[in-house]
């Protein structure tokens, strides 16, 4: 079923347009990443579902009909969650509940279940002031569950966290998937490509890609030789091999250089050959299937 | 339990937490209690500092009660209004700024009941601050002076809170529109000091300016009645404490809160 659906989304900023009409849809269930590179417009459109910015102009659709404030199904993680550092963390919960309307004894309750949850049950009286960065993402993802929203969405939730924080936030939000639908933005992508059912792609305030991650990587995939130099020095030679009918693309960076075929038996051969006959110094040679960083790094690009 | 009774909890607690809801009424309790005692040890603080020069004689008048408690409030007109401003100048502004503010519009709050909520945490600590510090400056009035009526009490202190209602719906007002803290106060402090001078400056055409309400509550205490034009003052006050908090509102809702 769907759950959301946006249609021509756009937000101008004085003469800029930061998202420039994009139109999705959600399906009720599902884990969506949001991807694009920094100034894509991805923020502007978490906080434009999440009623904390206007629309210039376009329309949401939550459940099948036309909403102005969708707010009360919606739980939100901004990407630097602010707290009032003098509350302590259930405090801060109920506070939060309470807002959304959940009722004193539900939010007490909830809290403690939701405390216990992102592992902040032993620092649950401790003044959020006092709490570290990873503390204060779980605090804000509890806080973002707390009124058991129908559309959770996340804005980079694991972008500023070291790997062990990242780690236990992205675990939680596997859990969370089970119940709720989620919809988060990152530009980590190998964390979207591991919890996420379907991508969307954002460019310069434009949604260039959109679907279900298997079936993007399916439609997008292209066989690619992947070769690894002991040094920086065989540059000359891949600029060369460029003007080959048989070679697409060439991408470097440092002493990997990733080349895409349009006849892999074909270059294959050719190519090994002239690393043979040139004696370049490889370290690897692969053949590989494109990822979903290569996929974004194309649609980037172009 | 509605939205706006949650965060005007939230308000007050945050006051007590932050020792606020001490600091400003004893600051008001000073101010007020440095005028009659100030007035009554005159001679004493002269003598004091030197004394004046020999054969120099100068006739201190013993002020009346209404004359003592009419410089109290002329002092809150000064320094508690700038104390007010200074303590109520972030009050939306750095929430906004540090994203706070998001977190709490992220949830299906009303754009009114955060303001709302706000304007009457101002309010809350002004009238208590107020009506602590006035209480003490009467106390000592009457201890030190001649004793003054409690109706007079009464009445000039609500007058002269609706004054400072004004004064903190201003600056709720700048401190929605405006970025900086810093320059929240000064914009609050200079709009007060125009109205007040220009009202004061051509008074006889601006009868129903609020900044005149301070004047009315001096003519209060010495007269112990009301003038004509209080009516319209007050009236005029009124109104534009409703406006300010509608524009404060309709801004804040199409403001972009999470910067």
């Amino acid at each position: 079923m769907e759950l959301l659906s946006v249609t021509d989304l756009v937000k101008k900023f004085g003469d800029t347009n930061a998202v420039n009409g994009i139109t999705f849809n959600i399906e009720e269930g599902r884990c969506v990443s949001l991807l694009g590179s920094n100034g894509a417009g991805k923020t502007t459109a978490l906080k434009m579902l999440s009623g904390l910015l206007e629309p210039t102009s376009g329309s949401i659709y939550f459940q099948g009909t036309k909403q102005r404030d969708i707010r009360k199904y919606i739980g939100y993680l901004p990407q630097y969650p602010a707290f009032f550092n003098w509350m302590s963390g259930k405090e801060f919960l109920i506070f939060a509940a309470e807002l959304a309307k959940v009722n004193r004894k539900e939010a007490e309750k909830r809290s403690e279940e939701l405390l216990e949850r992102v592992g902040l049950l032993d620092a649950r009286k401790r003044k959020i002031g006092g709490y570290s960065g990873g503390m204060k993402q779980r605090l804000g993802l509890a806080q973002a569950l707390i009124h058991r929203p129908k559309l959770l969405i996340l804005d980079e939730p694991v972008s500023a966290l070291d790997p062990l924080g990242r780690r236990e936030v992205l675990d939680m939000m596997r859990e969370i998937k089970q119940e709720t639908t989620i919809l988060f933005s990152t530009h980590v992508l190998h964390d979207a490509q591991e919890i996420s059912d379907d991508i969307l792609i954002m460019n310069n305030g434009e949604i260039a890609i959109s679907g279900e991650l298997e079936t993007v990587m399916e439609q997008y995939r292209k066989p690619i030789i992947r070769i690894e130099f002991e040094s920086a020095e065989s540059l000359e030679w891949l600029n060369r091999i460029e003007i080959y009918s048989f070679v697409s693309v060439v991408n470097i960076q440092g002493n990997v250089a990733s080349i895409e075929l349009t006849d892999m038996e074909y270059g294959r051969q050719i190519l090994l050959e002239e690393i043979v006959n040139q004696r370049l110094p490889i370290r690897k040679f692969e053949l590989v299937q494109t990822t979903l960083e290569d996929l974004f790094m194309e649609v980037v690009k172009a | 339990m509605t939205q706006w009774s949650v965060l005007y909890r939230k308000e007050i607690s945050e006051m007590i937490r932050n020792f606020k809801i001490i600091w400003i009424p004893l600051v008001f309790i000073l101010l007020g209690v440095m005028q009659p005692v100030s007035s009554y040890y005159m001679p004493e603080i002269l003598d004091n500092f030197g004394g004046l020069p020999e054969g120099a004689v100068i006739d201190i008048p013993v002020p009346t009660g209404a004359e003592v408690l009419i410089g109290v409030l002329s002092n809150y007109g000064m320094l508690g209004v700038l104390i007010l401003v200074l303590s109520a100048m972030g009050v939306v502004s750095a929430e906004r700024q540090n994203g706070a503010a998001g977190m709490v519009m992220s949830k299906p709050v009303p754009h009114s009941s955060y303001i709302l909520s706000k304007w009457a945490g101002l309010v809350t600590i002004t009238v208590l601050s107020l009506f602590i510090g006035y209480a003490a400056s009467w106390y000592y009035t009457n201890l030190l002076f001649e004793p003054v009526a409690p109706e007079l009490i009464f009445q000039s202190f609500a007058i002269y809170s609706v004054w400072l209602i004004f004064v903190l719906t201003l600056t709720l007002f700048f401190s929605t529109v405006m970025k900086g803290t810093g320059s929240v106060a000064f914009i609050t402090i200079l709009v007060v000091a125009v109205i007040s001078t220009v009202t004061s400056i051509i008074e006889n055409k601006l009868k129903w300016s609020p900044s005149t309400l301070t004047g009315h509550t001096g003519y209060l205490l010495q007269s112990g009645e009301l003038q004509s034009s209080f009516l319209p003052a007050f009236l005029t006050t009124v109104a534009l404490i409703f406006l300010f908090l509608i524009f404060t509102i309709q801004i804040f809702k199409h403001k972009e809160i999470l910067e």
